[in-house]
């Protein structure tokens, strides 16, 4: 069966999405959130559960692009049979499961393209951290700034300068393709497919 | 002032990422005479609590959440008592965070917790493999594993561990204690991973782990 997918994903992955699709890699419909819903869980989880809503029902299948985002993020795939990309994070989708390991491992802070433009506000509005807190949390926690660079908007080197002193930490910038994110989007499609199908057999049955 | 008012002044401390705000606070309780114990156990363990509760309402995001869990761990360090009997243990304990997890703060918790009541801790860090804390569990003679998760995706592959205890014929001899918000919020959780206890937080660990290698040491004996 050739199913209609919609692709229900974070905006902080916006552009490769896009360009995902542009290269005809992906197909279906996009549909984004905003990336700021992860400083308001219940508004995400909320946000979330109101789409799926919507859609439940609707011919095709549904793709979640979300990682480990909201405590009951699980609860949503079996609850609307839709497919999520098995990542625990937005990072890990694009840089593979292995190099996000390996990053970790080196106490990595993984900065993506757009939250590389919010994380003056993220740090100090919504977390509320004066430099001298950031520099100290930061410092006993992560080693290094990593731009994950997909190469579809110029690194914003004002920005990782300015968070690089914010934080104390220095930065570097590691250029990923889309690759691992595009294996990853598939395997989840196949799986949200799979989903579909036994409804559909089910509608067909009624 | 009364534990609790200190443990209300704690946590907002922690949910404002006032880090000095919190270090001084620990500070003038046990300048004022409140002993370490009671600092952990009336006034920083209920705001452990209290943020696992925030956490598992959702009023907290996963950034918020974490940046007050390090001040958590702060406020613990600063009053944990010393290790003072270092040649009469408890036992040995193999800790960590499964496979993908990076959420350590309740780990290290626990693993600060278990060192202070006298057990030797051996904590693997984060993203540690199921083979891993079984081989240290078998090199160092420990009947607790305890494997840590934070989310639910991750906890998931504390399944695996269980299966390789259970495969080496282990399943009396070593016991598996999970924890992490997660379980929390999901206690069936426990028996789907295939954990043998857990506990709600670091402040009850040493309870868990006494009890788990009691019930080893009894199923080990012929």
């Amino acid at each position: 069966m050739n199913f209609h997918t919609v692709w229900l994903s974070c905006g902080v992955v916006r552009a490769e999405m896009e360009e995902l699709r542009r290269r005809g890699l992906i197909n279906g419909e996009l549909l984004f959130l905003d990336s700021m819903l992860h400083m308001d869980p219940p508004r995400l989880e909320a946000t979330l559960t109101a789409v799926l809503e919507q859609n439940t029902g609707m011919p095709g299948c549904l793709v979640l692009v979300y990682g480990d985002c909201s405590a009951r993020m699980l609860d949503l795939v079996h609850r609307f049979r839709v497919g999520r990309v098995n990542v625990i994070n937005c990072a890990q989708l694009l840089l593979g499961r292995d190099r996000y390991r390996q990053l970790m491992l080196e106490e990595a802070f993984m900065v993506l393209p757009e939250w590389a433009q919010r994380w003056e506000h993220i740090m100090k509005s919504e977390l509320g951290l004066t430099k001298a807190v950031a520099h100290d949390l930061m410092g006993d926690n992560r080693g290094v700034l990593v731009y994950l660079d997909s190469g579809l908007v110029p690194v914003p080197e004002q920005y990782l300068v300015e968070f690089s002193a914010y934080s104390g930490l220095p930065w570097r910038v590691e250029t990923v393709t889309l690759d691992c994110m595009l294996a990853t989007l598939l395997e989840a499609q196949v799986v949200a497919k799979a989903w579909a199908g036994q409804e559909a057999e089910v509608q067909y049955e009624k | 002032m009364i534990p609790q008012i200190w443990s209300e002044k704690l946590l907002a401390t922690m949910i404002n990422a006032d880090r000095n705000g919190a270090a001084e606070l620990i500070d003038q309780a046990l300048a004022e005479g409140v002993e370490p114990w009671q600092v952990i156990a009336d006034i920083l363990d209920p705001a452990i609590v209290q943020l696992g509760c925030l956490w598992e309402e959702e009023t907290m995001s996963l950034a918020q959440s974490f940046v007050a869990s390090k001040i958590a761990e702060d406020a613990l360090l600063r009053c944990i008592p010393e290790k003072s009997d270092t040649a009469h243990t408890k036992g040995a304990v193999v800790i960590g965070n499964i496979e993908d997890d990076f959420h350590s703060l309740g780990r290290k918790t626990v693993g600060l917790f278990l060192s202070a009541a006298g057990w030797d801790v051996y904590d693997l860090g984060n993203d540690v493999p199921a083979e891993e804390l079984l081989e240290k569990a078998l090199e160092v003679n420990a009947s607790v594993i305890g494997a840590s998760a934070m989310m639910q995706t991750t906890a998931l592959n504390i399944r695996k561990l269980r299966q390789l205890i259970d495969d080496r014929g282990l399943t009396g001899r070593i016991k598996l204690a999970v924890g992490g918000a997660v379980f929390n919020w999901r206690p069936d959780l426990v028996a789907e991973v295939g954990g043998d206890g857990t506990v709600r937080n670091a402040v009850g660990a040493d309870e868990l782990f006494m009890h788990l290698q009691t019930e080893a040491q009894r199923e080990a004996t012929p």
